[in-house]
């Protein structure tokens, strides 16, 4: 088995590189893929705690390239999904600890037992992003509709372009999306940011303030129904995996009383 | 401060890593500081010695094995990545290897120069143990423990400085921390460790004898390194993500929301019937 190999990147920090790695990496799992999420944010993990998983890591990924464990004994196993792994970083190191060539070693092993492997990336692009990109075929760049987020992500396509002997595909994620303020023209629509970076769109999550809770809870939101941004990330677990599936309608149309109260108690029907 | 790297795990060993010094003099000053400060431990565990990339010829691996077995500590294999130094060892009768040893869990040792000086470490650490055990005498209040070290200690009120001295060295030696640890940082210590502080989510504390925590634990503790099944780790507010006591791992519950505002009040966690137990401490 020779799975894919997909770093999840942006340049900027704060976008949601770590929050899209966890919902994807549950998406593509729940429907049934073997996943690996490999945190490479090494000193300033976070993965694990979206995971809910903080509190069962032992070794990690420094141990792992260091030899001081078999890279199973790190991997963690997700508490509801069985098919799904995460192999954390360190956290009392720091980013030179390990380096491009080991990297690529892991993913190549990672591969071979997995359908996905999905690379968190640290923000940034020095060797922290050169190392979560060394092992990695294809990248997925998030970004959000501000100007700084777009001109960060840019950056990062250029970076992706120079490595095209590796980085076959590179598709992009907008993210914390917010219709109404693209509606009264106080935030840059999904055309705006593609004529900008004119990249493949992979999708577009909507912001939502249950982010902020499943972070806490450490669930994340694609394992659960009735959320809009969950909804989105299942959806881009498809097209990840081959399936045309359209981009969710996120126009505000002006809703009848009737259509508020459907929405009211199943607010799937609106997205 | 230098680094030098320790990994031991009971059944397995103990690996002790010299690959990160920069010359034999700096590897052999490690070596004998490391082995000499706690030569208890040590003794009769089966040793494998690291030497990274340092080159040696026979003599000056002779030397390092010299070190080693005035100690009492002989070690059983070595690994290095010189192919010379391989070779030098292999004609000293210790078996050679250029692949790491697995599985070892690593504790970091860090050791600072200035603490342990080559002569007067034992009188250095002496002084530093003293302190401690005075603070501990002057509360008259707490009878049991004076008692207890007065045991240990006959001639600890009023006899000399040297008697004090060679008494002290039986207890094991305490490190005082007084500074919250923060996500990232990180104490190991081959004695008792106290904590004046909290212990963040994200910092990990080790040690080989007990763990003290004057404050909230709410990281990682490993009491007990070496297999010392009777470390016990306490504080004053127990919510910590792991606690590991010799080879034993105990994670906290999965929690669905965060409530580090209520503390748990002062709780000890201690091996017992082989499993990490956690009882509350009542003062009363």
């Amino acid at each position: 088995m020779s799975g894919r190999v997909i770093v999840i990147t942006s340049g900027k920090g704060g976008v949601g590189k770590t929050t899209a790695s966890a919902n994807i990496g549950v998406a593509l799992a729940t429907s049934g893929a073997s996943v690996a999420l490999v945190d490479m944010d090494i000193g300033l993990r976070n993965l694990d705690i979206l995971m809910g998983l903080e509190n069962r890591v032992v070794y990690n990924l420094v141990d792992v390239v260091e030899e001081r464990c078999k890279l199973r004994q790190a991997l963690v196993k997700d508490k509801k999904l069985p098919n799904l792994s995460l192999l954390p970083a360190a956290q009392t190191r720091d980013k030179s600890a390990v380096d491009a060539d080991q990297m690529k070693a892991l993913c190549e092993e990672l591969k071979s037992m997995y359908d996905f492997v999905l690379v968190d990336s640290p923000a940034g692009i020095e060797q922290g992003f050169q190392n979560a990109v060394a092992g990695a075929e294809e990248a997925i760049v998030i970004t959000t509709p501000e100007m700084s987020a777009v001109r960060d992500a840019d950056r990062i396509i250029g970076l992706l372009e120079a490595r095209k002997d590796e980085i076959k595909e590179y598709r992009l994620v907008l993210n914390r999306y917010r219709p109404t303020m693209v509606q009264n023209n106080d935030m840059m629509s999904v055309d705006d940011v593609l004529e900008i970076l004119s990249v493949k769109l992979l999708g577009v999550v909507p912001e939502d303030e249950e982010i902020i809770v499943s972070t806490n809870k450490g669930e994340p939101v694609s394992g659960t129904d009735n959320v809009r941004s969950g909804l989105a990330y299942r959806n881009i677990a498809k097209r990840i995996r081959g399936e045309e599936v359209p981009i969710m309608d996120l126009e505000v149309k002006n809703p009848s009383w009737m259509s508020r109260i459907v929405s009211f108690f199943n607010p799937t029907v609106r997205v | 401060m230098s680094k030098i790297a320790i990994i031991s795990q009971p059944d397995q060993g103990v690996f002790i890593d010299l690959g990160g010094c920069s010359s034999l003099q700096e590897a052999l000053e490690h070596l004998s500081s490391t082995l000499q400060s706690s030569n208890k431990f040590w003794k009769g565990s089966r040793v494998i010695l690291g030497m990274g990339n340092i080159a040696l010829n026979q003599a000056q691996a002779a030397q390092v094995l010299a070190i080693a077995k005035g100690v009492g500590v002989f070690p059983e294999e070595i690994y290095s990545k010189n192919e010379k130094t391989r070779d030098a060892f292999s004609e000293n009768s210790v078996k050679a290897s250029a692949v790491k040893p697995m599985n070892l869990p690593k504790v970091n040792l860090e050791i600072p120069k200035d603490q342990i000086p080559e002569a007067e470490a034992e009188e250095g650490r002496a002084a530093e143990v003293t302190s401690v055990s005075v603070v501990e005498l002057e509360h008259e209040t707490m009878e049991e423990s004076t008692a207890e070290l007065e045991e240990k200690l006959p001639e600890s009120k009023d006899g000399t400085k040297e008697d004090t001295a060679t008494a002290i060295q039986k207890l094991p030696q305490v490190l005082y921390v007084k500074q919250t640890l923060r996500s990232g940082q990180t104490v190991s210590h081959k004695g008792d460790l106290v904590i004046v502080g909290d212990v963040n989510p994200g910092a990990e504390i080790m040690a080989e004898g007990d763990i003290t925590v004057w404050g909230s634990l709410r990281g990682i503790a490993h009491a007990g390194i070496g297999g010392n099944t009777e470390a016990e780790i306490r504080a004053l507010n127990l919510q910590p993500i792991q606690i590991r006591i010799a080879h034993a791992i105990a994670r906290s519950p999965d929690r669905k929301r965060i409530t580090y505002a209520n503390g748990t009040g002062p709780e000890t966690a201690r091996i017992f019937e082989g499993k990490i137990r956690i009882t509350k401490n009542k003062f009363d």
